[in-house]
């Protein structure tokens, strides 16, 4: 093949990693179906039909990309990064008085949702960043500048209010930290804090000796990491303070603020609201046994006891009618999906492509996990979709966005 | 730069780190895939039987709508239970030839006298739209009878997916009284719910409109309660869970007691023909509260919760009247305030020295006044007059010269001390319109694109108060803080809520809203002037007089287009020396102020005073 005019290397594709990600879709498309059937419906007008529309405009949108120079992505950092945190900027000072108007920005064809592209920005800019300066926590000055990138996007999200989307951001970051040159004990320190928080915010006896097992860790890997003492003794501080100001705090809490908190965490409680979706998916997807009730026979999903059956609950939907088997194999396709997309980062030794893969990783396995977990009522319901099998362009597009941002990595990888 | 060991090292940390992520995801999936078993395999059994058999629905319970009671505590609007017969998705076959079998036998479905219950157009409109909505029911009859609901309940084993549902309707058992106060409810329509004013709304309330429903509407709605149900196979309720959480109950909303008393109500609406385009106020001028509101022609605000047919036909009537029954004219209405503004220029008068109780105009009347090249009419010949008699005769000549002499600034101001001008008064009922007090400037402007210039010959006619616009409600409030002397209030309908409990959670608080005061010899004099007009056996207004109580008043005949009757104004207020009640009556093209409308001021005075009519 002649090389290409941009790129004087041959064609490299993953066509596994490529026929995981049509497969998923496909799936996605099928499950929508199911769950928004109606039998009078003219074929443009229903919702698999427009999924089908999206899909094939992130391949576009996919296709395009792979034909991006990497040095264009870093050089794009900055510029879409300050974008991103315009265009956030501006949904939240012309927020309306219409529902959920703070996320939105309209624009008549289609809704632009400027958090789903502030990802996106971020992932970039934060990889561009730590590619370039490493972190290590014998050196605190060199978080400054990465932490001072993601508060600021993080802060215009929450202010939404989007906890679920501000969360992606610290797990990129996180995850841009782990491989930006901190080890494993390091990243337990960064977290332990919020161990500390949920292992002592109730009098569980159990819960109370974890978190004194957890203090101790905490010394021990101080100790074994050799950092500072000034350091050490902020983060131990920091772990029982956590500790001790979780359950002060909660006790200062009115009686229905505790109990919004309660129901947030445990959705069960409030069998009116959030409790009565997750209820409903429990029985539909249990109900869907080992083998499932078969493609189009879901007696719960169709009946539309779910109100997002296609988009929030879509994996209801596929637990009711393919049952376990069916669950079981979509996560498996998941894990090949990340066991392929990660593996990118052995084609090229530029740290900037290692972040910018794994942070994409990411951004689909929390997806991935709060979604399902919050169907299975493992988790609350926080309204993050599920990749490719939720209904909705906007986040079908950003995940296309992310495939051929891993697409055209591999492509131009040097080995 | 790296060296090559270096590069191998970072080369290894970076896989080493890969493996950790991989291994973290095969963690988080296995709890999954542990739930999934755990739900689906151990558990399988109680989950089937729960999706095959019970079946859990959220149903929204609708608060009770406050009712509004007159200042004695009669009820002016209620509740009454209006029963809907309802298709709900959920319950409906999900085969289409099931669909169509319940289709077919609704539509065989027939009362006692044989006649068919739906009509297959509307029947299928219904059938369409449930593929759109799941989640709430689609009306296939409203406001049923109760022998429509017997026949359906009757059926029901056969009709799945069809249900009764009783909802609460708006009951206005007076009818037509006081339907411009009232207002009326009716379904939220789609251009409302874009509207930010609406976003705490949705689809299918009711909600009021016009007059005390819309403007206290939050007030009355209360807020909706939501129980989590329990249904059987064909979609009966088996049993609220409200053990767990699942009922959240209704807070109905507050009662008011309005300022209205039915008795007066009854016979100001009995005082004028509904023939007549006409409006009438009486208002308390101690505290603003308005005791009685007509406009006619009336409305009967039932017919909105009447079934839809019946409904739109009841709308088309009263939208297309060309006499325009919608329009509360005590408060939207503007009109030339006529002679009765001779009260205003009077008092400007007064109050600045120009005029006094003794003052003669050179020019007598003789039935006009020359002013330049014009001839300016009165209506009689009236001699020389003081300003007491001219009052008491509405002799135009005399305020010719008077209001050439005090000048529109003047009489403006002292106008706008009671009301009059184009701010509004905040009556709580919407729809108010601003009047006009016109002065060169304004005038100019508002009369630009026709050319017209402000004239010193223009005083003629607005010092007899033709030119201005004022509202009914504006008169009324006028005459009675003139004779009051104490400030003018802001006329209101709301005198307290109450909640379902019966106390009291919110009270209105008079406010004085005018300054609405003067010098005690001006109003002397006034006070002397409006007991003139109705009890001296001259006065244009004698047809208004009560015998023992001091009623006072003034006459009024706007002159609106040429060749046409004059619109008959009366303004009362009674007792002068105390004043309790003030009514302003307007009877549009009804001809003198004297003959038509001071009459049905008396009627509303006498029916206030608790007197009876002697024949």
């Amino acid at each position: 093949m002649r090389p290409s005019r941009f790129l004087d290397k041959p064609l490299k594709f993953d066509w596994f990693f490529i026929g995981v990600t049509l497969t998923l879709m496909t799936i996605g498309v099928f499950l929508v179906y199911s769950a928004t059937f109606n039998e009078e419906m003219v074929f443009y007008d229903t919702h698999w039909f427009r999924q089908i529309i999206y899909f094939l405009t992130g391949v576009a949108i996919a296709v395009g990309l792979v034909f991006v120079k990497i040095d264009w992505l870093k050089r794009a950092a900055v510029p879409s990064y300050v974008i991103a945190l315009l265009l956030l900027l501006f949904v939240l000072v012309f927020a309306g008085d219409v529902k959920g108007a703070g996320r939105w920005i309209d624009l008549k064809v289609i809704k632009l949702q400027p958090s789903e592209f502030a990802k996106i920005a971020y992932l970039i800019t934060i990889s561009y960043w730590l590619s370039k300066h490493p972190v290590s926590l014998h050196d605190l000055k060199s978080f400054a500048v990465p932490l001072g990138l993601f508060i600021v996007p993080f802060g215009l999200v929450l202010k939404q209010p989007d906890l679920s989307t501000a969360l992606v951001f610290t797990a990129v970051t996180l995850v841009g930290f782990f491989f930006a040159g901190l080890t494993f004990t390091d990243m337990f320190l960064l977290v332990s804090p919020v161990l500390s928080v949920l292992f002592s915010h109730s009098q569980s006896m159990v819960l109370q000796v974890l978190w004194g097992a957890l203090i101790c860790l905490v010394v021990l890997s101080v100790i074994r990491r050799r950092l500072s003492k000034k350091f050490s003794g902020v983060i131990i501080a920091t772990n029982i303070l956590a500790g001790y100001a979780s359950s002060m705090v909660w006790n200062m809490l009115e009686p229905h603020q505790q109990k919004r908190v309660n129901t947030f965490l445990d959705p069960m409680s409030d069998p009116l609201g959030d409790g009565y979706q997750v209820l409903q998916s429990l029985t539909a997807i249990g109900s869907g046994g080992i083998g499932g009730k078969g493609f189009g026979n879901g007696s719960q999903t169709n009946l539309s006891f779910l109100p997002e059956e296609h988009t929030d609950f879509i994996f209801s939907v596929l637990g009711e009618q393919f049952g376990f088997v069916g669950c079981a194999a979509v996560l498996g396709l998941f894990a090949l999906f990340l066991w392929r997309a990660s593996s990118i980062c052995k084609t090229n030794d530029d740290a900037f492509v290692t972040i910018v893969t794994m942070g994409a990783c990411t951004i689909f396995l929390f997806h991935i996990t709060v979604n399902i977990a919050m169907t299975i009522g493992l988790m609350p319901v926080t309204g993050l979709p599920l990749p490719f099998l939720s209904y909705g362009g906007s986040f079908a597009l950003v995940c296309m966005f992310l495939v051929g941002l891993l697409m055209c990595l591999r492509y131009q990888g040097n080995k | 730069m790296y060296n090559d060991s270096s590069e191998n090292e970072a080369r290894v940390r970076r896989n080493w780190n890969v493996l950790v992520f991989l291994a973290g995801t095969v963690i988080l999936f296995g709890v999954i895939l542990f739930k999934l078993f755990s739900l689906q395999y151990i558990h399988y059994e109680e989950n089937f039987q729960r999706s095959e058999n019970n079946r859990l629905r959220r149903i929204e319970l609708i608060a009770d709508r406050g009712y509004i009671y007159d200042r004695n505590g009669s009820v002016l609007v209620r509740n009454r239970p209006s029963y809907q017969i309802a298709l709900q998705a959920l319950e409906m076959p999900r085969k289409k030839s099931d669909r169509d079998s319940v289709f077919k036998k609704l539509l065989n479905i027939r009362d006692a006298s044989g006649v068919r219950l739906f009509d297959s157009l509307s029947l299928d409109t219904a059938f369409q739209r449930i593929r759109w909505v799941r989640t709430r029911p689609v009306r296939i009859l409203e406001d049923a009878s109760m022998e429509q609901v017997a026949v359906i309940e009757e059926h029901s084993t056969e009709l799945p997916g069809v249900s009764v549902i009783i909802e609460s309707r708006r009951e206005y058992p007076y009818g037509t009284l006081a339907s411009h106060v009232l207002g009326y409810t009716s379904e939220i329509s789609e251009d409302q719910l874009r509207l930010p004013e609406y976003a705490s709304y949705s689809q299918g309330d009711r909600i009021g409109q016009k007059g005390l429903e819309q403007e206290y509407d939050k007030e009355f709605r209360g807020k909706n309660g939501l129980k989590l149900v329990e249904v059987n196979a064909s979609g009966r309720e088996v049993r609220t869970l409200s053990d767990v959480g699942g009922l959240i109950e209704p807070v109905p909303g507050l009662h008011m007691i309005s300022t209205i008393d039915l008795k007066l109500q009854k016979a100001a609406e009995a005082a004028i023909p509904d023939t007549a385009k006409a409006a009438l106020v009486a208002v308390d001028p101690r505290n603003g509260e308005i005791l009685a509101m007509v406009s006619s022609p009336r409305l009967d605000p039932n017919i909105f919760s009447l079934k839809r047919r019946e409904r739109n036909k009841g709308w088309a009537h009263v939208a297309l009247d060309s006499m325009r029954p919608l329009t509360n004219r005590a408060i939207s209405g503007i009109y030339p305030p006529a002679s009765i503004f001779k009260l205003v220029t009077a008092g400007a008068g007064l109050e600045s020295g120009i005029i006094s109780e003794t003052k003669y105009y050179p020019k007598s009347c003789t039935g006009g006044y020359q002013y330049g090249t014009r001839y300016q009419k009165c209506w009689g010949v009236h001699g020389n007059l003081n300003v007491v008699h001219a009052l008491r005769l509405s002799c135009d000549v005399y305020f010719y010269q008077a209001g050439l002499e005090i000048d529109m600034a003047r009489i403006n101001e002292f106008g706008r001390r009671y009301g009059y001008g184009e701010k509004l008064l905040g009556v709580d009922i919407p729809g108010e319109r601003a009047g006009w007090l016109p002065d060169s400037a304004s005038f100019n402007q508002r009369n630009k694109r026709l050319g017209w210039r402000w004239a010193r010959g223009l005083i003629l006619n607005l010092s007899i108060g033709q030119g201005q616009m004022v509202t009914p409600l504006q008169q009324a409030v006028f005459i009675g803080s003139l004779a009051m002397n104490k400030g003018v209030y802001r006329p209101h309908f709301m005198k307290e809520l109450r909640n379902a409990q019966g106390s009291v959670v919110r009270r209105y608080e008079p406010e004085i809203i005018r300054s609405g005061t003067m010098k005690p010899e001006t109003h002397r004099v006034l006070l002397n002037a409006m007991d003139s007009v109705v009890n001296h056996p001259g006065g244009t207004g004698k047809r208004a007089a009560i015998p023992g109580i001091r009623v006072g008043g003034k006459t009024g005949s706007g002159e609106w287009k040429k060749g046409q009757k004059t619109h008959a104004w009366f303004a009362a207020v009674a007792p002068l020396e105390d004043p309790q009640i003030a009514v302003a009556v307007i009877i549009e093209a009804g001809g003198g102020g004297g003959s038509v409308a001071a009459p049905i001021a008396r009627k509303v005075l006498m029916a206030f005073f608790g007197k009876e009519e002697e024949e």
